[in-house]
């Protein structure tokens, strides 16, 4: 993941929007609990991780706070904003008929 | 909701960029941080756990970067940044910034100074409402009138506005010259009697006081009168009492009604106006064309419509009095355009070698910033491994080349304004009032916006040029070459087709200059036939009010010429309707020969018309080819004689003997007295746009007075000395009068071309810049390149290779470049020669010398470019230049 393309792009975005929708995160746990939930397939490089948030930020779609981290360090956590809810939802849905639409092709093939 | 979230955000950044910034370092050395802890929990050395943690994040600059790309209010944010780097890369190179800046400063100095003369002369000669509805309207009897006789009668005018249904409304006007006598002197006046309807129809009322009402056209109601500002300031001190009191122009009494604003001048140069009042016989006159028409199209009407809609109208009016209008057509000219038939081209060809300046100077930037970018190659190799992608470069380099135009543009706009005041007061006052707009010849907000954006455009331009050169940089490759680095075969190509570009510029421009300052030495001899050395001319004209009749005005001309005369030194003293290089064309009239009745009434001969006493043409040289000249017997009504010019015997009278037979001035069935042709002088060119001398004939004084003439006399030396003298003699025969125009034709000679002059300064200054551009291009190019071969050169010399063959190899490639331009630049000079030729009178196209001599010239900058450099190169130890980097 150096130089992501579009739909990589698309796809890290939903990721990240999808892990801090549970609840607030810094940077480092969204790339750790992403490699962990995919096991270990999805390994996000800091290099796109942090331009995407601060992009995601920028489009206000998330918003960011400083807070304190569990070792007890000041860290920046990311959460949903309203509009980044139904981003998602949308987004989300928008994934599920893709995949699926390339699933049954490549079944039928 | 999410915009504003959007928005407040952007600006954060923007003005809060340290605390953002701050916050992302945080940010970033959290995540490295919370990765070592990580590592360390998995078990690995404190050493391991950083290089590990840090090896997983890579280049945190290049985040950094990107994280702040994302955040940037895109285009602003950047250029406020790039913009302050650029600031610094130019202080730190000021040879290569002063360069630049001056010659992009010339290039646009040159446009902004030519452009405020467009702007003002062209474009915005009057301040009127709607100018571009005002039109001038005048008709023509079917011969070639001159550029002045743009007249139409009285009656046909009235018709024109009632008869169709183009025109808005419509007034008259004529010149007319006053004698205002005020506080103790006397001072003769140019102005003009108007149509009440005048100051509307120009939508421009007096600043103080009123206009004319339609009661004062009436004769014996109309001695009122409204000043300009310029004489109301001069003349009563700008004193608003005025108003309301009497004043006396021409030995009459007027009521002072108005004073008209700043500036106002309508028709040029007048400074007063008075109503004009005509009789009813004058109002009903179609036999002669004795006002000037100026309309207002109605709303929607283009002059084109308003042409035909004359043209149909004139053949009715030819209908119906066919008598005096047939044969007769009427035109509508655009106001704004009408001045300029003659002097468009004349700006248009600057505008043009202005444009070509500052296209030669950007090549020669151009070239200058592509030498500059080899040696900073590997800086942008730097910037680009720290994350700095293509759109980031690319900002980087316009924002200088922007900052660079700027400055240059900021650098023009300053001497412009000296500059431009230079251009506006070369020239006389006494030419340049006849010409609307000249002083508003000024860097005003118009020019300064042009030439900003001028700058701005060229900033841009320049940058997405650098860019393109630049193209994709070669990382690592860059950045382990030792050298200064060397350049691609085609972008090598690229700076010599700049030079050849130079070349091409030069060129054209260098033969554009030659032209035309050959062509103002040549319009400075047009005046050939007369001699203006030792003349000092006066003009005069006598008030009616005292000076009713023929009888009245002869006496007075004859007494002035005659104490005139008495003064010491005069050799002639004499009078004429109209001098030559006046810039005032002569009256034209059509004529019919004794016996030689014209097949159609389109065929009847025409020839410009004077008046003169007997010593006019011994005043001025004019010689005297057969026959005589007039004489003191000429006088009374029997016997009229004429004398014609050359070109009138030539033409009328070919192979035959002019002299003794008669002509009558009009159509054939005129009621003028014969004149009896007895004698043929030489030909006058009269003005220089006249391409030749044009047929004239000139009537005896006596026989024919008029109340305005124009005095010369001709003396021993010091013409301007007998200005006083000249004064005082008219002073003493009528306290009411005042000459005008009392200046030696000499000057009038210069002063009358003075435009041409300017341009041909210019075009010189034009000139001399582009040639001084394109050597320091070529001298740039050609000697970087050498520079370049410096080690190339050393190994051949190493190996034996002759000097002299090396030197040829040089000098081979700087004569192929200058040859290339010159092959493409030859064939345009010539066609710029013909079309200037075919819009300058004077000009000569295929003036191969003009062309040839620059030619060389070229060649030889290439010559002397090529050389030393390549002397410089060969005479290094071949030692040395192995090593050269």
């Amino acid at each position: 993941m150096t130089k992501p393309t579009d739909l990589v792009q698309g796809t890290l975005d939903l990721l990240i929007l999808k892990t801090i929708a549970l609840e607030p995160m810094h940077g480092w746990a969204i790339a750790q609990r992403i490699r962990r939930v995919s096991n270990n397939v999805l390994q996000v490089n800091q290099g796109a991780l942090y331009p995407a948030l601060h992009r995601l930020e920028q489009q206000a779609w998330i918003q960011s706070k400083w807070g304190a981290s569990e070792n007890n360090r000041r860290a920046k956590y990311y959460s949903l904003t309203k509009a980044g809810q139904k981003y998602l939802q949308a987004e989300e849905s928008n994934w599920e008929r893709l995949s699926s639409a390339i699933g049954l092709v490549l079944k039928a093939v | 909701m999410r915009r504003v979230r959007s928005i407040s955000n952007w600006l954060r950044s923007l003005f809060r960029r340290s605390t953002v910034d701050q916050e992302l370092r945080a940010e970033l050395s959290f995540h490295i941080e919370r990765q070592i802890e990580e590592n360390l929990a998995a078990g690995m050395t404190e050493r391991e756990a950083r290089r590990a943690a840090r090896r997983e994040f890579g280049g945190v600059e290049q985040v950094k970067e990107e994280c702040r790309d994302t955040r940037r209010v895109s285009f602003l944010d950047a250029l406020l940044e790039d913009l302050r780097y650029g600031a610094r890369m130019l202080r730190k190179n000021p040879g290569f910034t002063a360069m630049a800046v001056l010659t992009l400063a010339l290039g646009i100095g040159a446009n902004t100074a030519i452009f405020s003369m467009v702007n003002a002369l062209l474009l915005h000669p009057y301040d009127f409402h709607g100018l571009d509805s005002l039109v001038r309207i005048w008709e023509t009897r079917g011969m070639e009138e001159g550029y002045d006789a743009r007249w139409a009668a009285p009656a046909d005018a009235a018709d024109f506005l009632s008869g169709t249904d183009v025109f808005e409304s419509l007034t008259t006007y004529r010149d007319q010259s006053f004698n205002l006598a005020a506080r103790g002197s006397v001072e003769s006046v140019l102005g003009s009697s108007v149509s009440a309807s005048f100051f509307d129809v120009l939508g421009k009322g007096p600043a103080l006081g009123r206009g004319f009402a339609h009661n004062e056209e009436q004769p014996g109601f109309e001695r009122v009168v409204i000043l300009g500002h310029g004489l109301w300031q001069r003349r009563f001190g700008g004193d608003p009492g005025l108003l309301g009191r009497t004043i006396q122009l021409s030995g009459r009494s007027y009521t002072v009604v108005g004073i008209m604003p700043e500036k106002f001048s309508y028709p040029v140069p007048s400074e007063l106006w008075v109503p004009l009042a005509l009789t009813s016989a004058e109002k009903e006159d179609r036999t002669q064309l004795t006002t000037m028409a100026l309309a207002r199209l109605k709303p929607g009407v283009t002059p084109a419509k308003a042409n035909a809609a004359l043209a149909s109208y004139s053949l009715r009016l030819a209908q119906e009095y066919p008598k005096t209008n047939r044969g007769r057509s009427a035109t509508a000219l655009p106001l704004q355009k009408e001045l300029y038939l003659y002097t468009l081209p004349l700006f248009l060809l600057l505008q043009v070698a202005a444009v070509f300046v500052l296209l030669l100077a950007s090549a020669n930037l151009l070239n200058l910033m592509f030498t500059r970018m080899i040696g900073r190659q590997k800086e942008i190799a730097m910037r680009a491994t720290l994350g700095a992608g293509p759109r980031r470069l690319a900002q980087l380099f316009i924002s200088e080349t922007l900052l660079l135009s700027l400055l240059a543009g900021i650098a023009a706009v300053s001497v412009s304004f000296w500059s431009v005041r230079l251009l506006r007061t070369s020239i006389s006052v006494e030419w340049t009032k006849w010409v609307p707009g000249w002083d508003g010849i000024q860097v005003n907000t118009a020019v300064m916006a042009t030439t900003i954006l001028l700058a701005v455009a060229l900033g841009f331009m320049f940058g997405l040029a650098t860019v393109l050169y630049t193209g994709k940089v070669n990382l690592s490759k860059t950045l382990k070459e030792s050298g200064a680095g060397s350049l691609m075969p085609g972008r090598r190509r690229l700076r010599s087709s700049l030079v050849v570009a130079q070349v091409v510029f030069a060129l054209v421009l260098l033969v554009s200059a030659g032209l035309a300052i050959e062509g103002f030495v040549r319009l400075a001899a047009v005046y050939e036939g007369f001699e203006p050395g030792s003349v000092l001319k006066a003009e005069l004209s006598l008030p009616e009010s005292s000076y009713s009749d023929a009888t009245k005005i002869t006496a007075f001309y004859q007494q002035l010429l005659h104490s005139a005369a008495a003064l010491p030194g005069v050799k002639q003293a004499a009078l004429s309707t109209n001098l030559p290089a006046s810039n005032v064309d002569n009256e034209m009239t059509l004529f019919t020969i004794e016996g030689r009745p014209p097949a159609k009434p389109n065929e009847t001969p025409s020839a410009d018309l004077l008046t003169a006493s007997p010593d006019y043409f011994p005043a001025l040289r004019i010689p005297l080819m057969a026959g005589r000249l007039f004489s003191d017997s000429d006088s009374g009504s029997v016997d009229r004689v004429a004398v014609i010019s050359r070109s009138t015997a030539d033409r009328f009278w070919p192979g035959e003997e002019a002299i003794g037979k008669r002509i009558k001035l009009g159509a054939p069935d005129s009621n003028d007295p014969w004149l009896k042709i007895v004698g043929i002088v030489g030909d006058i060119r009269q003005n220089w746009w006249n391409p030749s001398a044009r047929p004239a004939i000139y009537r005896a004084f006596s026989q024919s007075p008029r109340d305005a003439m124009t005095m010369v006399l001709r003396v021993d030396r010091n013409p301007a000395s007998y200005a006083a003298p000249l004064r005082d003699a008219v002073r003493q025969m009528d306290a009411g009068l005042a000459l005008a125009g009392i200046n030696t034709l000499e000057t009038e000679v210069v002063d009358s071309i003075g435009i041409i002059r300017i341009l041909g300064i210019l075009m010189a200054v034009f000139g001399l810049v582009a040639w001084l551009l394109s050597s320091v291009g070529v001298y740039g190019v050609l000697s970087e390149s050498v520079a370049q071969r410096t080690r190339e050169l050393g190994i051949r010399l190493a190996l034996g290779a002759d000097p002299r063959d090396l030197m040829k190899l040089v000098l081979g490639q700087a004569l192929k470049l200058t040859g290339i331009g010159l092959a493409i630049a030859v064939p345009i000079s010539f066609v710029v020669g013909r079309v200037m030729a075919s819009i300058i009178f004077g000009v000569v196209s295929a003036d191969l010398t003009v062309l040839v001599g620059f030619t060389l010239l070229l060649i030889a900058v290439a010559l002397v470019a090529g050389y030393f450099p390549a002397r410089r190169a060969l005479r290094i130890d071949p030692m040395i230049a192995l090593r050269y980097e």
